[in-house]
């Protein structure tokens, strides 16, 4: 019997394809990763996709899960061919347990479909990443996502309490349980979070969830250079002060938000902080004085957005800023390699500043916005795509800015993950640990078969 | 190979933004019937990927709605890609059976349905006193004048009261044929010679299509100016009494979206009745379903998504208004429990 047939039998026709054309749609995501499957499956439950992983396993084919395709390490791209598991169409939220404070989701839910559902409930799952409205849950979890409000929030994996997770052979096991917490043995849910499917299939997740804050308000303030926006964060964060977001975006990714939405009118500056203040209503009021103060010896404006409407604008034109980019110049195209380090947070001002001497060295402008609060830095580069020699910049570039962080005592990859885009710096940034996570990855799956080529595993 | 404008295909990032806003990608859930999907289709094509039937499917499933153009935080137009693709297939001769007949019906007959008889039935007895020449030319469609007599008589009812006449011998405005991949070379020369002999500066549209291909693929010789926006700005001539209505609109994409249309025809209904807003409206409204050659390619596709449609209809709506006859069209045969009429039809309802 055919491959095709027994994939077919397992979940139907019309959810198995072979076409060429198909397998090209599958053959990347957001990164310059490319491998092609030989088939994509859409599985529609839990059994179906353990059913595919013990076929899998005993004939030895490699298997990719993937959720939107949105990643930006090609941790969902099939490198060594095989099955794409392409889990969006599990998309059902199986219970809003608001009395528990958790939800229980299929990883194919999109992020923000979820947060438009729970804030009717006067809730919402705090991690927030810039894709906000097309990434899936299951990817965000495989990838230990999180975004904007992690300095206050923290990530995805603060918020897992249990995982259904398909095993290699296709066994089927729950990492954790429903209480908010557990000593019970190892942390097998922490373990999955972050391992971009090379120990299992997530198919099930149950999420904590937190109570929607009743004010928000935003500072913005605008610096002479980003050194100087950097020192400014690091001396608000020492004052004890917690903003639920503090973004950093340098003069060229203002000019790219103000073009992509004319409504903004963030002022031109060498570079701006937006914080977010979320809690009740007078406790955002005294938090914005206070990063006034503290912010007033270094800044050369501050302002407040005016109303909710002008802080949705801006949050939403900030979460595709990373795209927008492309914008700025027709012939430019933005490439996602570099882009996601992070650093202590002390060491912002040196990062930002070495990162300003990369740029001046490889002749390419790097575009510099993040998460400043949390130390991660994406850093936005956009070259010609038809340009060989521009390429050949952008790598190197891009190679030294990773160097860079890891000789910071950061990480290549503070939210995006690792995907084959970053598997070379794994050996530099976690040392002997590599070899544990290889222990790991061999005795969960010892015919390598999930998402091979992966993590430096 | 085929010669690919690689540099549009490659504006595409894949960050994947238009799968949050892609009403075919919803539906189906492949990858390749989504926006980025058929860039990448784009993309394989110029790589030398064999085109077969999905790849034509995956082209020609997209509505061209624009959601994904709209929301392109890169600044990629995916609709130009997918057009253009289709129009070096079709110089191929790579197309499917329903592009083969739609061309064959419209070169045949000048109109999209392929009928033979007269475009201006609907005139009745009239046809005797349209004038020869006038400032405005009303520019019916091959829909209106053959399926929507009704609309198109009290749009012409309406006109009259201005200096407006008609082609002596429209065809059509070519719409189906571009957006399909063909030439409508032939179409639009034609219709810009009777729009001279008229001496018309000014061309009123009432079909979505009609309008943006009059703008984008016509030479700006005229003005054009959808019907909508024609009496919105002329509604204090045409003493119009209140109705005891509440009506909801429906934005065509091609009129909305595309032109940016979005004011003038709710100025006129609320001029004359109450309006209430679909749960997607103006710029968000999604689209019934019909553009872009799916209604006639891919019915079944084209039926369900105009049933999504049809769930943003509100509650308590006497009216659905709609300012295409193509949306008209798909509302209707989608099972609209509301009535579905030209929003020129409503205006007549409030003449004194």
């Amino acid at each position: 019997m055919e491959l095709i047939t027994n994939l077919q039998e397992i979940v139907g026709i019309d959810s198995v394809s072979a076409s060429p054309m198909e397998l090209y749609c599958y053959s990347s995501d957001a990164s310059q990763i490319r491998g092609t499957p030989d088939y994509v499956v859409r599985p529609q439950d839990s059994e179906q996709v353990s059913k595919i992983l013990k076929f899998a396993n005993e004939h030895e084919i490699p298997v990719t899960a993937r959720g939107a395709g949105t990643g930006l390490a090609g941790g969902a791209v099939a490198l060594e061919g095989g099955i794409v598991l392409d889990l969006s169409g599990m998309d059902r939220i199986l219970d809003i347990d608001i009395n528990n404070l958790q939800v229980a989701v299929e990883p194919g839910v999109v992020h923000s479909k979820l947060n438009e559902v729970l804030k009717a409930e006067g809730f919402f799952f705090p991690p927030d990443p810039g894709s906000s409205a097309m990434c899936t849950l299951g990817g965000l979890i495989a990838n230990n996502g999180s975004g904007m409000r992690s300095v206050k929030y923290g990530t995805t994996r603060s918020y897992v309490l249990d995982l259904e997770v398909v095993l290699a052979d296709g066994s089927v096991i729950h990492t954790g349980s429903k209480t908010l917490k557990s000593s019970a043995g190892y942390d097998l849910t922490r373990l999955m979070v972050g391992s971009e499917g090379t120990l299992g299939v997530i198919t099930k997740a149950i999420l904590k969830i937190h109570p929607l804050p009743k004010a928000r308000t935003v500072v913005l303030a605008s610096f002479e250079t980003p050194e100087l926006a950097g020192e400014a964060v690091v001396k608000t964060l020492s004052e004890g002060v917690i903003p639920s977001a503090c973004e950093i975006l340098d003069r060229t990714t203002v000019e790219v938000l103000n073009s992509y939405d004319p409504n903004i009118a963030i002022p031109d500056a060498g570079a701006t902080i937006l914080f977010e203040f979320d809690g009740t209503k007078s406790s955002v009021v005294e938090e914005a004085e206070i990063v006034e103060a503290v912010c007033k010896p270094f800044a050369s404006g501050i302002r407040v957005a005016a109303d909710r409407k002008e802080m949705e604008e801006i949050w939403s034109a900030r979460r595709l800023v990373g795209a927008a980019i492309s914008r700025i110049n027709p012939n430019k195209t933005r490439v996602y390699v570099g882009e996601d380090v992070g650093v202590p947070i002390k060491e912002i001002p040196r990062m930002l500043k070495l990162v300003q001497s990369i740029s001046d060295e490889f002749d390419l402008p790097i575009m510099t916005y993040g998460h400043v609060g949390d130390g991660n830095l994406h850093t936005g580069m956009c070259i010609d795509m038809l340009d060989n020699e521009q390429w050949e910049r952008l790598n190197l570039a891009a190679d030294k800015i990773h160097k860079t962080a890891i000789m910071l005592d950061g990480t290549v990859s503070a939210e995006h993950g690792i995907g084959s885009a970053r598997c070379e710096y794994m050996r530099l940034e976690r040392g002997d640990a590599l070899d544990v996570m290889i222990l790991i990855k061999r005795a969960l799956d010892p015919k390598g078969i999930l998402n091979p080529g992966k993590l430096g595993v | 190979m085929l010669d690919v404008d690689l540099r549009s295909v490659l504006k595409c990032v894949r960050c994947g933004a238009c799968r949050s806003v892609c009403p075919v990608l919803e539906e189906v859930g492949w990858e390749s019937a989504g926006a980025r999907g058929r860039m990448l289709v784009a993309h394989g094509i110029s790589q030398g990927l064999d085109v077969d039937d999905d790849v034509l499917e995956s082209l020609n499933t997209c509505m061209t709605c624009g959601m994904c153009k709209q929301m392109c935080p890169a600044g990629a137009n995916p609709i130009n890609v997918i057009e253009n693709i289709r129009h070096r297939l079709v110089m191929k001769g790579d197309m499917t059976e329903a592009q083969k007949k739609l061309h064959k019906r419209i070169t045949e007959t000048g109109n999209s349905l392929g009928e033979e008889s007269g475009r201006r039935e609907w005139l009745g007895e009239c046809t005797g006193s349209i004038k020869e020449t006038a400032e405005y030319v009303y520019f019916v469609g091959c829909l209106g004048a053959y399926r929507y007599p009704e609309s198109v008589i009290a749009t012409f009812d309406v006109l009259s009261h201005f200096d407006v006449t008609l082609l002596p011998d429209e065809v059509c405005c070519g719409s189906p044929l571009i957006r399909t991949g063909f030439d409508a070379d032939k179409m639009i020369a034609h219709n810009v010679e009777q729009i001279r002999m008229v001496g018309a500066h000014t061309i009123i549209t009432s079909c979505a299509g009609c309008h943006n291909t009059l703008i984008q693929s016509y030479p700006d010789e005229f003005k054009v100016v959808h019907v909508s926006e024609f009496l919105a700005e002329h509604l204090s001539e045409l003493e119009l009494k209140r109705l005891d209505l509440t009506v909801t609109y429906h934005d065509a994409c091609h009129l909305g979206r595309c032109r940016g249309v979005f004011d003038a025809p709710r100025k006129v209904i609320t001029a004359v009745c109450d309006l209430k807003e679909m749960k997607t409206n103006r710029e968000d409204a999604r689209c019934c379903g019909g553009g872009g050659g799916v209604r006639t390619g891919y019915p079944e596709l084209s039926l369900a998504l105009v049933k999504k449609r049809l769930m943003d209809v509100p509650d308590g709506v006497d009216y659905l208004i709609t300012s295409c006859p193509l949306c008209t069209k798909n509302l209707i045969e989608g099972g609209s429990d509301t009535d579905v009429i030209d929003l020129v039809e409503l205006v007549r309802l409030a003449m004194k």
